[in-house]
């Protein structure tokens, strides 16, 4: 059997990231890479030894029936290239957001199910190592009851000299429900969904902080009623300490990580005996999973692995459905939840 | 004649229009929207865009004899690096190819030439760097700007120049990467006895206006440096003996520098293979294309364009921290 064929629509940074994965694939192919930018097209495709190059995604459909198209483009591109895609018999794996809005996406939805397409959002984060972790002791029944879910997002977006505020040029983001902040609600939604469970309810907080910005927001808040747990969920836009902070609690075990710097996870069991020794036992095991976790985390930087811990794993296990025609790795189901909670979240209901 | 400029904000482009004004030419300047008041008086036209962005460009040059291509980000991750120098460059080319204009002066770099392959000095001559994706984003983007350029000027048979400068320094740019690095408290000067390739920021203008003015110049590459009798021992003394010491000096043999960045980077591919990720000083090729003893020849800015720079190094040094 030959090989599968990916083509890739916008070469900018995070479509480095899958074309990082896809070197390491050997049943994949890259057949081509577009972007608007003939330069920045070439450039990718010297850089990662692709045959082929375009300006025009239509072009390079016309030339090439990919097995999978991956769009990495800005995100008020992704329904109208997701749509040709689909339209065309194509299967799809999309950048977050997957669209703009939930009712794109369920016209998305529809049409891949009417063309049997694949229909795949990069929720890479569910295929973070750490995550799976988490959400393998939960399946173990180590956490006991699930009482509570928080998932705090905070990355420096309203400081003078980030891309986001650039007074010259409006950012991608600022298209979006929530402005920038926007585009960082699909990790927060996939992971609340994934350990709270599908949400039943939600309440939401946006504020506006750094007022001489041009951000419409840079602060939210939510607390989700989730299937199975409440979520309390946030992105914090002023603090200068960048993370993604997981946080699950359950009635026998605790666990905390920054997905931003795997593999440290710190972890806390329940434990019967000596309060006092029991602390001290605690505080010990905690030591050492800080310690191990950081230096485990820079070996990781050192060793040039990827920052999107979870991305390759993901692009593996979508090929590996085309190839044998198997469930994708995350259902259309999932992704349509996550995009109904996005779609939620964006919704302000208390501005400050 | 009548000279567009794009990056005329920016700290070399300021110069420029400055320049051009005395040479008796008129000007019109690309500052960006949110860039405050112009800088100039009423004797320089402002056209007010990004050229990152999507207003319409072409108007920029009407009634223009020549362009002088400056716009380039200096700083900020690879993408954005590349989206201000390389797609902005495409843009304004593209607009530049619809307007008819046919002569351009091109401001690229130093480092696209491929340092490790230099013998002894850098010239004209001098291989370019070909396989830049290991390089800092800078390098990256000035490689790929330059080729947008060719390009272009190759599809539409412009007249273009391409000029090369080394460290540009002036006042509130003293500080060039060729000097050193700190780390925590010490100051590593590595090969203090290295010579420097430096333009002064008016002598890089003026540079500039002369390859404007001298149909000489058309069709030509050249590298501008005022020259290279300063080594990095002195140019860090005089920085300073002016703006206070940043730390314990200490001077590293170019060498022995070079050598550790070879161990660094020999440890990183036997533990990771080719994905292993080093900071940029333990990148040998990246040490060398900012601290390898070469010499910069000035030749054929002589040659050519009979050009020298106006200012000396000691005229340099005064107009520097005079302010």
């Amino acid at each position: 059997m030959g090989k599968l064929k990916g083509v890739i629509i916008g070469c900018g940074a995070i479509a480095r990231e899958h074309l990082r994965a896809l070197e390491s694939l050997t049943n994949v192919e890259v057949a081509a890479v577009c972007d608007i930018s003939s330069a920045r097209a070439e450039a990718t495709a010297e850089r990662f030894r692709i045959s082929a190059w375009y300006a025009s995604y239509s072009e390079m459909l016309a030339d090439i029936r990919p097995d999978l198209v991956h769009i990495t483009t800005p995100p008020t591109s992704h329904f109208q290239i997701a749509k040709s895609c689909l339209a065309a018999g194509l299967n799809v794996l999309c950048e977050k957001p997957i669209t703009t809005t939930y009712q794109e996406f369920c016209e998305l939805r529809e049409l891949s199910l009417e063309k049997r397409c694949m229909l795949m959002e990069n929720q890479n984060l569910r295929f973070h190592s750490i995550v799976r972790r988490i959400a393998s002791l939960l399946k173990a029944g180590d956490f006991g009851d699930i009482l509570d879910v928080q998932v705090i997002y905070a990355l420096n977006v309203s400081g003078p000299d980030v891309p986001y505020t650039d007074p010259n040029v409006a950012h991608y983001g600022l298209a979006l429900r929530g402005g920038v902040v926007g585009d960082f609600l699909t990790h927060i939604a996939c992971l609340t969904h994934m350990f709270a469970g599908s949400a039943l309810d939600l309440r939401t907080i946006w504020a506006k902080r750094a007022n001489d910005r041009v951000l419409p927001a840079d602060e939210f808040r939510a607390i989700v009623k989730g299937e199975h747990a409440p979520a309390y969920v946030a992105f914090s836009g002023n603090t200068r300490l960048n993370g993604l902070w997981l946080r699950v609690s359950g009635t026998k075990m605790y666990a905390e990580t920054n997905l931003f710097e795997p593999p440290r996870l710190i972890l806390r069991r329940s434990r019967t005996g000596e309060p006092a020794l029991m602390s001290l036992l605690d505080g010990i095991v905690e030591a050492r999973s800080v310690l191990t976790g950081t230096i485990s985390g820079f070996w990781r930087k050192l060793s040039g692995a990827s920052g999107y811990d979870g991305l390759s794993s993901l692009i593996e296990r979508t090929y590996q459905a085309l190839e044998l025609r198997s469930l994708p790795p995350i259902s259309l189901d999932e992704i349509d939840q996550v995009a109904q909670l996005v779609d939620g979240l964006a919704k302000p209901e208390l501005k400050l | 004649m009548k000279v567009l400029v794009s990056g005329a904000g920016g700290f070399l482009g300021r110069q420029v229009v400055e320049r051009l004004l005395k040479g008796g030419h008129s000007v019109r300047s690309i500052i960006r929207p949110a860039a405050g008041d112009s800088p100039w008086q009423d004797d320089v036209e402002i056209f007010r865009a990004d050229l990152r962005g999507h207003g319409e460009l072409v108007a920029a040059f009407d009634d223009v004899d020549a362009v002088v291509h400056l716009a380039a980000a200096t700083s900020g991750n690879e993408d954005a690096q590349f989206a201000s120098s390389v797609v902005a460059t495409e843009r304004f080319l593209g607009a530049m190819a619809r307007s008819g204009v046919k002569r351009l002066v091109h401001v690229s770099s130093l480092v696209v030439y491929d340092w490790s392959r230099a013998r002894g000095v850098i010239d004209e001559g001098t291989p370019l760097l070909d396989d830049m994706y290991g390089m800092g984003p800078y390098t990256i983007a000035k490689i790929w700007q330059e080729r947008v350029v060719q390009k272009f000027a190759a599809a539409h048979s412009w007249d273009i120049t391409i000029l090369r400068p080394g460290f540009i320094w002036g006042p509130r740019h003293a500080l060039i990467a060729g000097m050193g690095r700190t780390v925590g408290g010490i100051y590593l000067m590595f090969g203090p006895l290295t010579r420097l390739p430096l333009t002064h920021v008016n002598n890089c203008a003026d540079c500039l206006a002369a390859a404007v003015e001298n149909p000489a110049a058309i069709g030509e590459c050249f590298n501008v440096v005022d020259g290279d009798d300063v080594r990095v021992w002195r140019y860090v003394r005089e920085y300073a003996k002016r703006k206070g010491p940043s730390g314990i000096l200490l001077p590293v043999p170019y060498h022995v520098g070079y050598g550790l960045a070879c161990l660094a980077s020999l440890t990183s591919h036997i533990l990771f293979g080719s994905k292993g990720k080093l900071p940029s000083l333990l990148v040998p090729r990246r040490f060398e294309s900012q601290f390898k003893p070469l010499r910069f020849s000035t030749q054929k800015l002589t040659r050519l364009l009979c050009w020298k720079p106006p200012l000396t190094f000691e005229d340099c040094l005064k107009d520097t921290y005079s302010v």
